[in-house]
């Protein structure tokens, strides 16, 4: 019952489909896809028939045989309600739009093969709709059926692209003077190749479009159908009209043009059975079917069969009817990857696009309204662990990225990094200058810590989970721990490189290197800029003399020294300003400190590149290379040392060194609480920038009350900076209960463990 | 009650006296089994790296020498699990409340960054390698690989010999239950690391088998509950050689055997065949599997970082909260925070609303007796009265 009202409430606003166990269905699924794999079988036979009748006597054959049956079996003049002439006005209208639709059609298996008809044009209705609904509304249900529809879309261009028959190409060169049966084909081919594509593809196309016009015509027929009381009936009185319709026109070709067919009576066989299974079978199992199941769990299953068996036909099928032609080798059409891969996604597709839609699947059934509609309570994880589409979740993250400075900063500059990058290797490739591709392989390289420090920005402001129950804001300082590290190697790699040029200076082409690092430090001085900004940013207060920090900076990026020690400088100068002022803020945070670094490494790098290039066309000196790069080695891991110490600090849960002092007066005072004996254990540390968390026993009178002493003990840590605080709250009797316990902690531990495996009701009665 | 803060009166700052620094680093080193395994490694790869550099210079054959750096370079995830396993044995004081237990964890995430850095190196270079094979002179090659791989094998085999000693030293009965249980978890890997030096494919799949082997033993201990297990599990962290030291050093070691092998078959390969990729191939692979054997530890170290709830208690929780809401006067539950300190050290803290009149001294009681069966160590719980 749950189940059954939990499925499909959100979509569409009415009652989800309910899906009935298969195994009741056995029945009516083994029946559709029977009738599917007979369907392919048909329309297999019928691209043989096609060969050699022409596709208007095909058609008008095929009404009048179905026409026939249909009248036999649903009578539609003697049944129902009487049809009046508007209505009939209709039908003729419906009848000729079907004859051109099956015109379409079966055209499009003239040109395209089987199997690619079967793939493009039996497609059901619910699938279409649905692919038409994401591609031309907003409320298209969801990423999974964006998704089934990419994969539609992915299918149709495999078709169009991908799929190299060869047979296609001989038939685009011999059709001028090939088979121009009628006006209608010559109209037709003339269409094609006005569109400038070959046969095939023309064919495809077509397909494509005659399926849309299919389910607008089904679609549109619907209201017809009710009018005329029910689908058969209207189906029974189309195919009579549609061959009345094609009656002239067929009667006009078999006069005029000399018939290829040698005996109409051995096609009598081959025809009855398409008739049968191409247009009655299958028309009746999907009306029963879609009566017994829904109709998408019906488009699946008959998606399901269909193309698999349409694959497994083409391989196979040596058409027992076939006339054998002389140019059957060349006319048959292959199986290409391009089939295959495009049928795989057709079926992928049809399933996605049938499923049905997952939202809401874990709401559960509450209650009723008063009204009588069901209402539902939706979890908050129901509602956070909707499927993601890459699109969607590609444009929340660019706006949460883009919501907050930090990540909006680093954002910018990597997009102006991996432009840089991108214009190096484009031009290195071009001109094939190796040293230009290195090194823009090299700048990818240190995108990654952009990107990494970009991720943890934004992986910070995710919500605290069961699991992770203080939420995420340590990714902030790992990442600027991990960047912290990465530098350190990358110094220390830079080092020993140097140390062997040292002793062995290469000969160094200085030709090339000028323009890339000038180039390179512009965009890493804009970044620098950028950060030390951020910086101020972060400093908030006192924005005038960071602003000042930040100018000096920028004034000294041109000698490496200075520069150097600007940045050195300055990120202790950010730590002593947030000491003096103590209020929680810690300037940058681990991570953009991370980013920071790094970009100033990378900065001076390329000054260091420039110096000694100068150094080198001026004066010669091959040593000053390896010397700049020692220096800057050293300079990189310097300057990274304060903020890995910070980092691994915050790891290893220190006391906030910022709030130290604070808290030891807390503490103080809250020994100073009446009622209060004394404390144990207190425990504080840094969760995150803005997270301090802290553990405290108490150990109070007997007498007092024990919510008050709560109350103002986190009043009092609450001032200090602590803001996600316990207090366990313990009687004198309980300390010593509790001390005594924790003495003989193993003890006990291991007495509640033999007491588990010994099957006790293990409710703890043990301890009182 | 005396009070608990020491008042810095009395504690003069002793004059930095080196020799006596050393000297206590030196016993504290000594003093653990896994600190002074990892010393005297630590010693031999550097007396090697000094001895190829030495050479290398005297030589001066640069190939030496930068691979003597890389020598040194590996010795810093030696020197971390070492400088980690010191640390971790530092007592608390008042800045670092914990102790400095986290730095065993710590010391494995660094490690196991360096190696995927390494292992993102080598694989780069492989690709260079594999576009344009350059003719790498393979008549020195052999013997500093051989070398090395001598080095890599007899610290793979101190290892396990010093977690076996360490297994047998621990009691009879403890000896099937120690063997799985943190400290041996890296014999275990040794062994599997030697057996499988020879050939590297397997190498990864042992990695996988070590840490469901640890986790396995998890439940095992947990299942059968014996006395020596619970020993072991609480007077870990005062000894130090957790779990993660060791697996991070000893997969960097794994890492560094495999790449020995790997130059030696390639170098075998080309002298005998003149396969010049097979260079490049060996080195790729090899940066696979080491980038692969590293994953888990680097997800356990970062978990463990961020305060993630111990893997061990997922299971285990929900119930445990179960239980708590069902005693008397409990309404709800609120803020569980469970976390893990170090190596099998659990730390939660939770906030319990309780009724007015509700038996506070009781519930508490009830609460930590409840966390402890499932083995969290410290527990807070902060008792909220309800409002009338």
């Amino acid at each position: 019952m749950e189940d059954k009202y939990s499925s499909n409430v959100l979509s569409g606003g009415k009652l989800g489909m309910v899906e009935v166990p298969d195994s009741r269905l056995t029945r009516y699924i083994v029946l559709l896809i029977l009738s599917k794999i007979l369907k392919a079988l048909g329309i297999f036979e019928s691209y043989d028939i096609l060969k050699v009748v022409h596709i208007v006597q095909f058609i008008f054959i095929l009404k009048f045989g179905s026409a026939v049956i249909l009248l036999v079996f649903q009578k539609p003049f003697s049944s129902g309600k009487v049809i009046s002439k508007r209505q009939w006005i209709k039908l003729v209208k419906h009848a000729v739009s079907s004859c051109v639709i099956s015109l379409l059609g079966f055209f499009g298996l003239t040109l395209c093969g089987p199997l690619r008809t079967l793939l493009l044009f039996e497609h059901s209705d619910v699938v279409v709709v649905a692919l038409l609904g994401v591609l031309f509304t907003n409320s298209g249900g969801g990423p999974s059926k964006t998704r089934g529809a990419a994969f539609f879309i992915i299918a149709v261009i495999c078709l169009l692209l991908f799929d190299n028959d060869q047979l296609m190409a001989k038939m685009g060169d011999h059709h001028p003077e090939g088979h121009h049966d009628s006006a209608l084909t010559h109209f037709l081919y003339t269409a094609i190749s006005l569109l400038g594509v070959a046969d095939h593809k023309g064919g495809v196309v077509l397909l494509v479009v005659s399926l849309c016009l299919k389910v607008g015509f089904h679609t549109a027929s619907r209201k017809l159908s009710v009018e005329l009381g029910g689908a058969k009936r209207l189906y029974a009185l189309d195919s009579l009209l549609s061959a009345a319709v094609m009656l002239p026109w067929a009667a006009v070709l078999t006069a005029t043009t000399e018939s290829k067919v040698d005996s109409w009576s051995s096609l009598a066989v081959p025809f009855a059975m398409i008739i049968f299974s191409v247009v009655i079978l299958e028309f009746y199992v999907e009306a029963v079917c879609s009566a017994k199941m829904e109709a998408p769990r019906c488009a699946r299953y008959g998606a399901f069969a269909l193309f698999p068996a349409a694959l497994a036909l083409a391989n196979f099928w040596t058409g027992p009817l076939r006339r054998p032609p002389p140019t059957q080798l060349a006319t048959e059409h292959v199986l290409s990857g391009g089939v295959i891969v495009s049928a795989v996604f057709f079926v992928m597709a049809s399933s996605i696009l049938t499923a049905p839609s997952k939202k809401g699947q874990k709401g559960t059934l509450v209650g009723y309204s008063p009204e009588g509609t069901p209402l539902y309570n939706f979890m908050g994880d129901a509602l956070q662990h909707t499927s993601q589409s890459l699109p969607r979740f590609i444009k929340d993250s660019l706006k949460q990225i883009l919501e907050e400075y930090d990540s909006r900063q680093i954002f910018y500059f990597l997009c102006l990094n991996l432009a840089f990058t991108f214009v190096e290797l484009f031009y290195g490739v071009w001109t094939n200058s190796l040293g230009l591709i290195s090194d823009g392989f090299h700048m990818l390289f240190d995108c990654s810590a952009l990107v990494l420090g970009l991720f943890a920005a934004l992986m910070t402001r995710w919500k605290a989970t069961r699991i992770f129950s203080y939420g995420f804001g340590r990714v902030e300082i790992l990442s600027g721990f991990i960047n912290g590290l990465f530098l350190m190697v990358i110094a220390f790699f830079v080092f020993v490189e140097s140390v062997s040029r040292l002793l062995d200076p290469p000969n160094i082409n200085t030709d090339m290197l000028t323009p890339v690092s000038v180039g390179g430090l512009l965009v890493n001085l804009v970044g620098i800029c950028a950060f030390s900004h951020a910086h101020s940013h972060a400093h908030g207060g006192k924005s005038c003399s960071s602003q000042d920090h930040g100018h000096s900076h920028h004034g000294h990026s041109h000698g490496e020294h200075g520069h150097a020690h600007g940045g050195h400088g300055h990120s202790h100068g950010g730590h002593g300003h947030a000491h003096s002022h103590g209020s929680g803020s810690r300037g940058m945070n681990a991570n953009m400190r991370g980013v920071f670094l790094h970009v100033l490494a990378d900065t001076l790098g390329s000054v260091g590149v420039i110096i000694s290039t100068i150094l080198i066309r001026q004066f010669g000196w091959l040593i000053a290379d390896p010397i700049c790069s020692l220096f800057i080695a050293t300079l990189i891991f310097l300057s990274v040392i304060p903020l890995l110490k910070d980092a691994c600090e915050v790891l290893l849960l220190r006391t906030p060194p910022e709030q130290e002092k604070d808290l030891n007066s807390a503490l103080e005072k809250i020994e100073k609480i009446e009622g209060v004996l004394s404390y144990r254990d207190p425990h504080f540390w840094r969760h995150s920038a803005n997270v301090i968390a802290g553990t405290i026993h108490l150990q109070v009178m007997s007498d007092v009350v024990e919510q008050r002493i709560i109350q103002q003990v986190t009043a009092i840590l609450k001032d200090a900076g602590v803001n996600n605080l316990s207090v366990q709250v313990e009687k004198e009797a309980y300390f010593q209960h509790m001390s005594g316990l924790s003495t003989g902690f193993q003890d006990v531990l291991a007495m509640t463990r033999q007491m588990a495996s010994m099957k006790y009701p293990n409710d703890g009665t043990l301890i009182l | 009650m005396l009070p608990l803060s020491i008042k810095d009166d009395e504690y003069k700052p002793a004059k930095f006296n080196l020799l006596l620094k050393l000297s206590g680093w030196f016993r504290s080193i000594l003093a653990d089994k896994t600190s002074r395994n990892l010393f005297f490694f630590l010693c031999l790869n550097l007396s090697f790296a000094f001895v190829e550099l030495t050479y290398g210079i005297w030589s001066n054959s640069l190939g030496l020498i930068s691979d003597s750096f890389h020598m040194f370079f590996d010795c810093t995830a030696l020197l971390a699990g070492l400088a980690a396993s010191v640390i971790s044995r530092w007592r608390s004081n008042d800045s670092f409340s914990y102790g400095y237990v986290r730095a065993e964890v710590l010391a494995g995430f660094v490690n196991g960054l360096f190696l995927i850095f390494t292992a993102f190196f080598i694989f780069s270079e492989g690709v260079e390698r594999a576009l344009e094979p350059p003719d790498v002179h393979h008549e020195r090659l052999l013997p500093v690989s051989v070398a090395g791989l001598l080095v890599n094998l007899v610290g793979i085999f101190v290892f396990q010999h010093g977690g076996h000693g360490h297994s047998h030293g621990d009691g009879g009965h403890g000896h099937s239950h120690s063997l799985f249980n943190g400290t041996l978890s890296h014999g275990h890997g040794g062994h599997g690391g030697h057996g499988h030096s020879h050939d590297g494919h397997g190498h990864s799949h042992d990695k996988h088998g070590d840490h469901g082997h640890s986790h396995g033993g998890h439940g095992h201990g947990h299942g059968h509950g014996g006395h020596e297990d619970c020993h072991n599990e609480l007077q870990r962290p005062g000894e130090g050689s957790s779990k993660q030291i060791l697996q991070g050093v000893l997969l960097h070691i794994i890492a560094d055997t495999l790449g020995s092998i790997g130059v030696i078959i390639s170098a075998l390969l080309m002298q005998k065949y003149d396969l010049m990729i097979a260079d490049p191939i060996c080195s790729m692979l090899i940066a696979l599997l080491i980038g692969v054997s590293v994953v888990p530890l680097l997800k356990e170290s970062i978990g463990i970082l961020m305060q993630r709830t111990p893997p061990t208690l997922d299971n285990a929780l929900p119930e445990c909260y179960q239980r708590v809401q069902q005693l008397q006067g409990v309404y709800n539950l609120q803020e569980p925070h469970f976390w893990t300190l170090c190596t099998d050290v659990y730390i939660g803290t939770l906030k319990l609303l309780v009724a007015p009149d509700a038996d506070t001294r009781w519930i508490l009681s009830q609460t930590h007796n409840i966390f402890t069966q499932v083995g969290v160590r410290q527990l807070y719980v902060q008792i909220d009265t309800a409002a009338m």
